[in-house]
């Protein structure tokens, strides 16, 4: 009798998402004309220049929420390949789950510091660069940076920084450098990202020391150092820092640019700050595994997205620097409100004064442990 | 064959047992030994294992270390013990507070009428149908300052004109135990309830006729014959509670570090399997011996845990 | 007297622990219908009925109107696919490591055999394994075993084996067992085999004694075990991550990475779709239940 119930209601739930699997729903359509649009409207643009594809899928192992749904009902439409998407929410996981054996990813998103790393391990391929057109789209400013000198592994996605946000109408004295941080007047007000590197980075920067030193006497002095900010600290947060600002849990803090963007949307108040010593820069990169199964579906893809008619969409979505000239120069005929709201904002569009300033994070090899035993211990002290 | 079925009951208990056999041993016991062969290796510069033999991470994990200052040759470095401790405490109160707030609630169901007690059960159990993330953000939104709890304390307030300041609920211990009670709080009234309703219902009555109090008889008859339920729901609550780490992250703010948040942090920022290796061996060595003496004492062994 | 009478104390106590259980759920579901994208306060119900307008982070209009993220949700194709991938996973789980656990807990109670304390011991480790180290250590595991399946029989392209559906489901087996097992041995303490050997006196042998004798009475254990493999593999992240393959997300996946990047009222939308099918099964069963008897 009892198993009769059980029987049931899992006999619902398989029904339900039988269901789910006839229900449609917004799929993409083409029209008579040849041209294809997605469910939202769009008119997917062709690719400016053809590739050869034989696969018939390709996948995708990207941040969560990271690419327009335009992107990839155009793809599949105008190249007919299948797009499988998979996601993960931070370079570790992702680094993880590739270095363990997963060998069946086509295009990774990883971030500057995890991209020396790969490399050095051998996890990526070399990009032939012949097929790569798009790199012709990225400003310069964007290429041949530390972590990948020359490009040869990486072409640039999307950038940004990472500095200090307070809001206006609670903060009497505004901080203008990291060392600011430290003002007893913010216990128990701040909130920080949750990343030993930037953390322990900023603080190194406040010394005057590098952002990515491996000398344990400088790192110890760094932590003798962060464990005098604690108090101020009401959160660590790498998912969504500006939920506790706007909630009103905390007044100022470090945050990426995109979050400070998204943030000063919902309340104006929401200020921005380049720290005198430097902000630490960040780049999320195309890269492609060596095992990669499809990669000529993984060019056509690249190719096609970074196109200025496609990128443009990312200043729609996602405030953080854009490093595609080409998309920026679309958008400023062809949408000019997104435009001006990015290049008139401090926010997305980094002064030069600060990206000169500023510093990218590299991987710091065997000290690695060690920053992460400073963070066990200023975090585990209490 | 099927007449060796029959007869052998020991080839019976084999039989049955090998199918559970093949997904342990296949699956779990070969990860096992290389996690307990990988803590004892070292950490390249990149974060592969060197492959060796030597203590240096259990060394580390307990805090012995030569390299002193103030002329000793041997101190202690309560970092990771703390981290352990903090963890085991929290553990034990979750554990208590959970089998607290599921006895009635399970007692309840078991003796419920029989034909709403599923519903009862399906009840518990609809919230935890959502996801588990989720459920902990909603908590974020009930305790925030600004909260829905602050914010229904504060009207109330109003109306009998009291001045009221927001409680600072989120981000403290107190909200990681409120936290991780909610989730795990249908570990215990399963089994729980899977106990009680074994007691028939015809007992009460009699131990009513031969004159016990309704206390008397919990005492003298429920208690001891639910027991194997409270066991049961102990180690699904007390076990998962020590390695969590969602929980005390969101509700935490991460600034409570337990020892889930510490074999995280190895095998993900710290890149350094090794150490992450040592810290698991030892979580579970102390989570088997707590199971194990825990069972012990109630007498169970023989019929639940037969190590 | 009314066997199930149960005391003030107990009662009181019940609601207020179905209160503790259902308030977050109450809240979840508010949130739902918030006009505030970012979700962190409740902005207000979002009241009028046209095309999508959204200024700076509240959509002021919507062509659902308060039922705008909903809309959203069903338009997300992406939810579709990982509820299908959660539920197809969570049903073939449960009910596979519901009857290998069963198995296992009979056996462990009632038998003697030589494999018995490693079998002991060794169904505890999915139970006090840390998720991290099980996820990886499967994922290593399959992905050696597959090189070697895969370079033996000269598998290649897209007939490979490779990490998806399968591998998840299989992980997702292997921590249910115990759990499984755990509850229903509970069952089985203090089992009173007299009704078996009554059973086989009047003439039925050992399978039918056990299909309509044993399992009857152990069926609640049997069922609380079965709901709590459900509830396992429903909400399970870190092993499914590191053991799933591309087009095989999850739900949690989905959520967690979602969470963690931009909290909107979508997922809301989710667990409040979820939950409304879950209440409504759980309605007509009792329905169905009261008409049977």
């Amino acid at each position: 009798m009892k198993s009769k119930v059980l029987w049931k209601v899992l006999a619902t739930l398989l029904v339900f998402s039988m269901l789910l699997t006839a229900c449609g729903g917004g799929a993409p359509t083409s029209d008579s004309g040849g041209e294809f649009v997605t469910s939202s409207g769009f008119v997917c643009p062709q690719p400016d220049q053809r590739v050869e594809v034989t696969s018939t899928e390709l996948n995708l192992f990207v941040w969560t929420e990271y690419i327009p749904v335009e992107w990839k009902e155009c793809f599949e439409m105008v190249y007919g390949i299948k797009i499988n998407h998979d996601e993960y929410s931070s370079n570790e996981e992702m680094y993880a789950k590739l270095s363990a054996g997963a060998t069946t990813y086509d295009l990774v998103l990883p971030t500057d510091y995890i991209v020396s790393l790969m490399i050095g391990q051998g996890m990526l391929q070399k990009l032939d660069k012949a097929q790569l057109p798009a790199f012709d789209n990225i400003d310069i400013g964007f290429l041949d940076l530390p972590f990948d000198p020359g490009n040869q592994y990486t072409m640039p996605y999307m950038a940004g920084n990472d500095a200090i946000v307070y809001n206006a109408d609670r903060v009497s004295n505004p901080p203008t450098s990291w060392a600011d941080l430290w003002n007893p007047d913010y216990a128990g007000r701040i909130v920080l990202l949750d990343d030993p590197r930037v953390v322990i980075g900023f603080t190194l920067l406040t010394l005057g020391y590098d952002l990515n030193t491996k000398d344990p006497v400088q790192l110890e002095e760094a932590k003798q150092k962060l464990m005098e900010l604690i108090p101020n600290v009401k959160l660590f947060d790498s998912d969504s820092p500006k939920t506790a600002l706007i909630a009103g849990d905390v007044d100022l803090g470090n945050v990426w640019n995109g979050e400070a963007f998204t943030a000063k949307q919902e309340d104006p108040a929401v200020e921005y700050v380049y720290p005198t010593e430097g902000a630490i820069l960040w780049q999320d990169n195309w890269a492609i595994p060596t095992s990669a199964p499809h990669v000529d579906a993984a060019y056509a893809w690249i190719n096609y997205v970074e196109q200025g008619n496609m990128f443009w969409m990312m200043l729609r979505d996602f405030p953080y620097t854009i490093p595609n000239a080409a998309a920026l120069e679309y958008a400023k005929t062809n949408e000019p409100e997104l435009y001006d709201a990015y290049i008139n904002s401090p926010i997305t569009n980094t002064p030069p004064s600060a990206l000169a300033n500023g510093a990218y994070m590299e991987d710091v090899g065997d000290a690695t442990p060690l920053y992460d035993q400073i963070w066990t211990e200023v975090k585990g002290g209490n | 064959m099927l007449r060796k079925l029959r007869e052998d009951k020991s080839f019976q208990g084999t039989t049955l047992i090998s199918p559970t056999l093949l997904f342990m041993v296949g699956l779990l016991v070969i990860p096992l030994i290389l996690t307990l062969v990988i803590s004892f290796g070292s950490r390249a510069a990149d974060g592969t294992v060197i492959y060796g033999f030597s203590f240096h991470n259990y060394v580390r994990l307990f805090g012995i270390s030569t390299e002193c200052t103030g002329g000793k040759t041997i101190c202690f470095d309560p970092t990771y013990a703390r981290i352990l401790s903090r963890s085991l405490s929290l553990a034990f109160n979750t554990t208590v507070l959970a089998i607290l707030m599921a006895y009635p609630l399970a007692y309840f169901i078991a003796r419920a009428p029989s034909k709403k007690r599923n519903t009862f059960l399906f009840l518990i159990l609809v919230p935890m149908w959502t996801n588990f993330v989720i459920r902990v953000y909603a908590w974020m939104m009930l305790l925030r300052t600004h909260g829905v709890i602050n914010g229904v304390l504060g009207w109330l307030a109003g109306l009998f004109g009291i001045d009221f300041t927001p409680f600072e609920m989120l981000y403290t211990q107190g909200a990681v135990l409120v936290g991780m009670v909610y989730e795990f709080l249908p570990f215990m009234i399963l089994p729980l309830y899977t106990s009680l309703e074994k007691i028939d219902l015809s007992l009460y009555e009699a131990s009513a006729d031969l004159g016990a109090s309704p206390i008397r008889t919990f005492l003298r008859m429920t208690l001891p014959l639910s027991m194997p339920g409270v066991v049961s729901g102990t180690i699904l609550v007390f076990v998962p509670v020590m390695g969590t780490f969602i929980v005390s992250d969101l509700l935490g703010g991460r600034q409570i570090v337990l020892i889930g948040n510490l074999i995280q942090n190895q095998f993900l920022i710290a890149r350094d399997p090794t150490f992450g290796s040592a810290a698991s061996i030892i979580l579970m060595i102390m989570t088997l011996i707590v199971t194990y003496f825990y069972t012990r004492k109630f007498g169970l062994s023989e019929e639940i845990v037969g190590i | 007297m009314n066997p199930h009478r149960r005391s003030p104390l107990v009662i009181v106590s019940t609601v207020l622990v179905y209160f503790f259980l259902y308030v977050p759920v109450v809240v979840l579901v508010l949130f739902a219908f918030n006009s505030s994208k970012t979700n962190v306060n409740f902005e207000g119900f979002i009241t009028q009925v046209g095309p999508t307008e959204i200024i700076s982070g509240n959509v002021l209009q919507s062509p659902c109107g308060a039922f705008h993220w909903f809309c959203e949700l069903a338009k997300n194709a992406e939810v579709r696919n990982a509820t299908r991938n959660t539920l197809t996973i969570a049903l073939i789980s449960t009910f596979t490591s519901t009857i290998i656990g069963t198995l296992a807990a009979i056996a462990l109670q009632r038998y003697n055999f030589k494999l018995k304390t490693f079998s002991e011991v060794s169904i505890y480790i999915p139970i006090v394994i840390p998720e991290i180290v099980m996820g990886i250590g499967i994922l290593v595991l399959f992905s050696q075993l597959f090189t070697l399946l895969n370079g033996a029989l000269n598998l290649s392209g897209d007939s490979q084996f490779t990490l998806g559906l399968g591998t998840v489901i299989v992980s997702h087996i292997a921590f249910s067992i115990p759990f499984v097992a755990l509850v229903v041995r509970a069952r089985l303490h203090g089992f009173d085999k007299s009704i078996e050997e009554a059973s086989m006196d009047l003439g039925a042998n050992e399978l039918v004694t056990f299909w309509r004798v044993t399992l009857p009475s152990i069926m609640p254990g049997v069922l609380s075990g079965a709901l709590l493999a459900f509830t396992l593999s429903l909400d399970d992240f870190v092993i499914t991550f590191f053991t799933t393959g591309p087009g095989a997300s999850t739900l949690p996946i989905y959520v967690y990475g979602l969470l963690r990047r931009i909290v909107t009222p979508q997922v809301n939308a989710l667990s409040a779709v979820w939950i409304l099918i879950i209440l409504v099964a759980v309605f007509f069963t009792q329905r169905l239940q009261n008409r049977q008897t």
